[in-house]
């Protein structure tokens, strides 16, 4: 069994100097690197594979149309879902949100009904709630976090007992890199039948899903976060959800019948699918799923927690840094966004680059929780399966930098 | 590289930006943001002339009130010294040479004494919108008097 240390030499990208340093890679939460297999995958794909799926009946469509079926199975099978008609492919998260506002919630939505999120989704889990909302005159209500990044259960459970048509909440902070409890979650909403859409963008290869995501009504991942392209994401649903949806956009490869004036719907999930979809993204999404399994997710998860734990350590030795998010590593994914005080983020992020050191600053699409917060944006590091404790200690050291130039 | 895009003069303004905080009453005011970051920069200005003369009219004073970084700083201190006792117009058009000169990266001929020192941001793509904000409410400004009906 190979080591996690040996993983680097898999990600082509990790060999990149910027500005005569080494890349220290360390946007993982916005977007993780691709390695060997993923990339051979596409390539392979459309050196040798390529054609529409679904449409021909020649070899070619036959063997894209296998490829695209077998993602859709590798995809099912990672996260621990029995029947593969449960997984959708999208664009990505966002898409998967939309689909979900637009075509179940909408035309269930009536004025007076309450939505619930949390004060910290990101906003690609707020928007489409509140597109809905504002149209149909339904109210969001927001589950309060405490001063340690955490959900507030009470709350929750408060907001809950209102019968809200949907909860949206995220498995994890992409900010806090809080791990919320889903499966005391999901019992709640189980007990006040209240449908459960999760975000499991930061929480995908990072944590094992298994557990719970066939609990969900919905559950929403991007490829390009677990290792694999951009453009390719996953809608899975319970399937009477899914079978209770009409169609969001129309097109090709989504109907049964089509008349001049009406037309009947294909079966779930090509139904949700119109069009041409990713196909050569969905082939490699199933290379980043094996790459992932090859090491397994509690393995990745336990590196994570090393590096994490590292970097709220060494953070805590900077007396001019607020780490926000809880304090032990434990309770999160491989994230942490601070202050550095009198320096604003963007120039904290600008003077690592100096030597190489990619990290985020901003308000990482989540507003409203910057504002509870109090912060108008943060620096966030955040890791992957490839990072060193090494990188960690680059880029909390190039800290001294960034005081030297606005001291 | 940051050394240069942090270098001497922008540095300064950074550290002492100019004509900052907000005038009460104002003539114009102007409040935008940075979607990137959420940062907000408030422009504030008091107008000399009369009103028929429309975007002629001098700026007599103007400030800005600044929550954000150090890029955004400086280039509304630059932006404050720059436009003062200028007409709208006038004031308006440095803006149009700012963006200009930030698109094409070539400099005009005797370019405005604030531009220089600015340039160096152009390696940085992400960071223009933060030098740009200060001139984005000046001419958000400018059209509250040009273009009234639009600013309800």
């Amino acid at each position: 069994m190979r080591s996690l240390l040996e993983a680097r030499s898999d990600f082509p990208i990790l060999k990149r100097v910027i500005h005569g340093h080494p890349l220290v890679f360390l946007d993982n939460a916005a977007t993780t690197q691709k390695p060997q297999p993923v990339l051979n995958a596409l390539l392979e794909f459309l050196t040798h594979s390529n054609a529409n799926i679904h449409r021909g009946v020649y070899q070619l469509s036959e063997d894209a149309s296998d490829a695209y079926e077998k993602a859709r199975q590798a995809v099912a099978g990672f996260i621990g879902v029995k029947d593969s008609r449960r997984v959708v492919f999208t664009r990505g998260t966002t898409e998967s949100i939309n689909l979900v506002a637009q075509s179940w919630l909408r035309p269930r939505l009536q004025a007076g009904d309450r939505i619930v999120l949390t004060e910290m989704e990101h906003h690609s889990n707020q928007i489409p709630w509140q597109l809905v909302a504002q149209e149909r005159q339904a109210e969001l209500d927001y589950v309060s976090i405490t001063d340690s990044g955490e959900l507030e259960l009470n709350h929750l459970e408060k907001l809950l007992a209102q019968r809200p048509r949907l909860l949206a909440v995220t498995a994890v902070s992409n900010v806090l890199g809080t791990i919320n409890p889903l499966e005391t979650i999901l019992d709640l909403a189980q007990r006040y039948e209240v449908p459960v859409m999760v975000d499991a963008a930061q929480a995908v290869g990072r944590i094992p899903l298994e557990d719970w995501a066939e609990r969900c009504d919905f559950l929403a991942f991007s490829g390009h976060k677990l290792y694999g392209p951009t453009g390719i994401g996953v809608l899975c649903g319970r399937f009477d959800r899914l079978d209770e949806m009409s169609p969001w956009q129309g097109g090709g490869g989504m109907i049964a019948k089509v008349g001049r004036q009406s037309s009947s719907w294909a079966a779930i999930p090509a139904r949700l699918e119109a069009g041409t979809p990713p196909i050569a993204e969905a082939v490699a999404l199933q290379a980043a799923i094996e790459y992932v399994q090859q090491w397994g997710v509690p393995k990745i998860r336990q590196h994570e927690q090393e590096l994490v734990a590292h970097a709220l350590n060494r953070l805590a030795e900077e007396p001019d840094v607020t780490v926000y998010g809880p304090s032990q590593a434990s309770k999160r994914t491989g994230v942490v966004s601070f202050d550095l005080e009198g320096v604003h983020p963007h120039d904290v992020a600008q003077i690592l680059d100096e030597t190489g050191i990619a990290v985020r600053a901003g308000h990482h699409c989540t507003q409203v929780l910057h504002e509870r917060l109090g912060v108008r944006a943060t620096v966030r590091l955040s890791m992957a399966l490839y990072n060193t404790l090494e990188e960690i200690d680059s880029a909390v050291s190039a800290l001294a930098n960034v005081r030297k130039v606005f001291s | 590289m940051s050394e240069s895009l942090y270098r001497d003069i922008l540095k300064d303004h950074m550290h002492h930006q100019r004509f900052a905080g907000r005038l009460e009453p104002a003539d114009l005011k102007a409040v935008v943001h940075n979607p990137l970051c959420g940062d907000e920069l408030e422009l504030t200005i008091v107008l000399g002339g009369d009103p028929s003369e429309g975007a002629q009219r001098p700026i007599q004073e103007a400030r800005n009130q600044v929550r954000a970084c150090s890029i955004c700083v400086a280039s509304a201190s630059l932006m404050g010294e720059s436009i003062q006792g200028l007409s709208l117009e006038e004031a308006n058009n440095l803006g149009t040479t700012f963006r200009e000169a930030m698109e094409t990266g070539e400099l005009p001929d005797s370019p405005p004494e604030f531009l220089p020192p600015l340039m160096a941001i152009r390696k940085h793509k992400s960071r223009i919108r933060c030098a740009a904000l200060a001139w984005n409410a000046l001419e958000e400004c400018t059209q509250q008097v040009t273009n009234p009906k639009s600013e309800g």
